[in-house]
């Protein structure tokens, strides 16, 4: 009996691909107020929950099974891989893997070993993960206390393709020596090493078949991409973080012309190094994020012509020499986020009619300068917080029909202007948080009843804003906590049932009420009522918030203890709670 | 039960389960074998041989089936599988995509 190959590597590749990491990330994540969401929770969700109305396969059964009895089996060499594969894949997700009983999986000839950030791996987990052999593609080793000489065991995997050690501090020169024979490998992740130099980079330089390298945050690295010049099969390099890189490092790349992914975001890279990345015609994703460039590097961009993501927010860019940008025609994402530029730069955004997103924040542009966006017909996604854009400014925007998400957080807009937005039928995420906003505001946009991510954190929301709400029956995302919110306004908020993340914080007259009527939302899974009346006595409603991950009641009549014992006798998902 | 509505399940050893299609077709494998245009010769006359399954195993295996059946119309109960035929039910279970 074969059995189906459950093999699901690639999953987790795309995950971290090219259009993730500095920038231009297109996970879920919104507001400031819940970024922590792009980047906790990583881990599948196997929901093995009783009661979920899922059937679930005698395979799962098995497993669980398996998984209950672990102690009483000695080995799984006898089984299929693709079985014990799937063994050793729950317990993991589980937590039930230990030294010992991954003594079971000696020679199961498995190809995937996902450990990273698994608690307890060091050293003397390596003979067994090297008992794997020929079979072993990729392995996992990130957060680990896997030291130099446990990459030893890896040497006779010959076949291994990806290998992880991101935030393996005892990992350095030496141990890259052990590895430097692995030619097969495509993928090699090292993020946050203090210990890697220059010199034990030269074992890179054999891993002919590498298609991506991660060093981001390895500052002891100038000098050594040099070992790097003839890996031509490198599509995607990241560097970001390391605050070692200089020009100089950039010669050595001028030849990778498979390149399609660099990130070098705060380095040390000025416009000269830039100009070493000319030759780099398949460059489709470049962030220079925080580098000191100035707006001459456009010389060498626009040579570019692949390039379609490109992120230079907080650089040296001014107006002068922006007119250069009207060159990079095939841009789809641009980010100018924290320059100083004005209105006299976005002339020279007109053109760019491929843009599918383009960030501003706090950038000195105004009313004025959005009527060159009128023609940028594919954008969807737009920027605009801290800036002077004010209600003028918005009609600009009407026209803008594939918009999906704005943000205007903290800019001057008014109530009177928000009607602007209200013919943007494909929004999904609004960012309103600007303390000028009041309920009338939000009556002229009940239209959008598209609308995911609603972010109203600062404006003056009032009960009976809360009405306009009903038209939302898609929201996933909302954030209230302008302070005038009372129990009565909750009510109009507890049947948008796809809810997952609720901020109703700073509204200090909510009460446990409050927390009976939102009992119903049980697709919650971040919820934060700080600064209430909240008390441990209502925190019974919120027992049936299964999916609950994140829980925060600051300033509130609750205990750490109280939450504590919530999360033991009924919410086994909590994984943040404060206060805790 | 009418004949048409059933089908045949033969163990290793030979010997036969009598199960309702619907209950049988919870497994993927044997879905497929029974509903693709042309169909196999064997279950043209309703009947399914697994040389490589145990009585034991398929056994347990129709049960799945009638647990599932009630599990998917509102009844949740446990399924109890005995720790000396897990692995064994496993590599089955992965063959019938069950």
């Amino acid at each position: 009996m074969g059995g189906a190959c459950s093999r699901k590597r690639d999953q987790r590749e795309e995950e971290d691909n090219l259009n993730g990491g500095g920038g231009v990330s297109r996970r879920y994540c919104k507001s400031g107020s819940s970024k922590w969401l792009a980047t906790s929770f990583t881990r599948p969700a196997v929901d093995f929950q009783p009661g979920n109305g899922k059937c679930p396969s005698l395979l799962d059964l098995c497993i669980r099974k398996i998984r209950e009895d672990i102690d009483k089996y000695d080995t799984f060499s006898m089984l299929p891989r693709d079985i014990s594969q799937q063994i050793f894949n729950e317990l993991v997700y589980s937590r039930c893997l230990t030294e010992v009983t991954l003594e079971a999986f000696r020679d199961c000839a498995l190809q995937d070993l996902y450990l990273g950030e698994y608690p307890g791996v060091n050293d003397s987990w390596m003979d067994v993960v090297s008992s794997q052999g020929s079979s072993l593609l990729s392995v996992d080793l990130s957060f680990s206390d896997v030291t130099d000489s446990g990459l030893i065991h890896l040497k006779d995997c010959t076949n291994l393709q990806a290998l992880n050690f991101n935030y393996c501090d005892q990992i350095s020169d030496h141990g890259l020596d052990h590895i430097s024979g692995l030619s097969n490998l495509t993928s090699l992740s090292f993020r946050r090493n203090n210990a890697i130099t220059a010199q034990g980079m030269s074992a890179f330089a054999g891993l002919v078949n590498l298609v991506k390298l991660d060093l981001e945050r390895c500052p002891w690295i100038h000098g050594g991409l040099v070992y790097l010049k003839d890996l031509t099969r490198l599509e995607s390099l990241n560097i970001s973080w390391c605050n070692c890189i200089t020009d100089a490092d950039m010669k050595p790349l001028s030849g990778l012309t498979n390149l399609k992914g660099l990130q070098i975001s705060c380095s040390k890279v000025t416009d000269c190094g830039i100009s070493y990345l000319k030759g780099l015609h398949n460059l489709s994703l470049l962030n220079l994020e925080g580098c000191p460039v100035t707006a001459a590097c456009l010389d060498s961009l626009s040579a570019l012509t692949a390039l379609q993501y490109l992120n230079l927010s907080r650089c040296c860019l001014t107006d002068n020499g922006c007119d250069k940008f009207s060159r990079l025609v095939k841009l789809k994402v641009l980010n100018l986020a924290f320059n100083d530029i004005t209105d006299a730069c976005l002339v020279h955004l007109k053109g760019l009619t491929n843009l599918e997103s383009l960030n501003l924040d706090s950038c000195r542009i105004g009313d004025e300068g959005l009527v060159n966006l009128t023609g940028l017909q594919q954008l969807k996604c737009l920027e605009l917080s801290d800036t002077e854009v004010g209600s003028n400014g918005l009609r600009h925007l009407s026209g803008l029909v594939n918009l999906e998400s704005i943000n205007l957080s903290f800019t001057v807009i008014t109530d009177s202007g928000l009607r602007k937005l209200s013919g943007l039928s494909s929004l999904k995420s609004l960012n309103l948080d600007a303390r000028q906003i009041t309920d009338s505001g939000l009556a002229t946009l009940t239209s959008l009843t598209g609308l995911q991510h609603l972010d109203l954190f600062g404006a003056r929301i009032t009960d009976s804003g809360t009405n306009y709400l009903r038209n939302f029956k898609n929201l996933r995302s909302l954030e209230i906590c302008g302070g005038g919110l009372t129990d009565s306004g909750v009510k109009n908020i507890r049947d948008l049932s796809s809810l997952t993340l609720l901020n109703l914080s700073q509204n200090c007259n909510l009460t446990d009420k409050t927390l009976e009527m939102i009992s119903g939302l049980t697709g919650l899974v971040s919820l934060n009522v700080s600064n209430s009346r909240i008390s441990s006595s209502g925190l019974r409603h919120l027992r049936t918030l299964k999916n609950l991950k994140s829980l925060t009641l600051e300033s509130c009549k609750v205990s750490a203890n109280d939450i504590k014992n919530l999360q033991s006798n009924h919410l086994p998902n909590l994984v943040s709670v404060r206060p805790e | 039960m009418r004949k048409e509505d059933t089908v045949k399940l033969i163990s290793a050893e030979g010997f036969e389960f009598v199960v309702h299609k619907d209950a049988a077709m919870v497994s993927q494998t044997i879905r497929n074998m029974l509903t693709s245009p042309g169909s196999f010769a064997e279950t043209q006359h309703g009947e399914v041989t697994f040389p490589e399954i145990s009585t034991t195993i398929l056994e347990k295996i129709c049960k799945y089936f009638y647990w599932n059946l009630e599990f998917a119309s509102g009844k949740e109960t446990e399924f109890h599988i005995e720790p000396e035929l897990t692995l064994e039910l496993m590599m089955a279970a992965n063959y019938l995509h069950t």
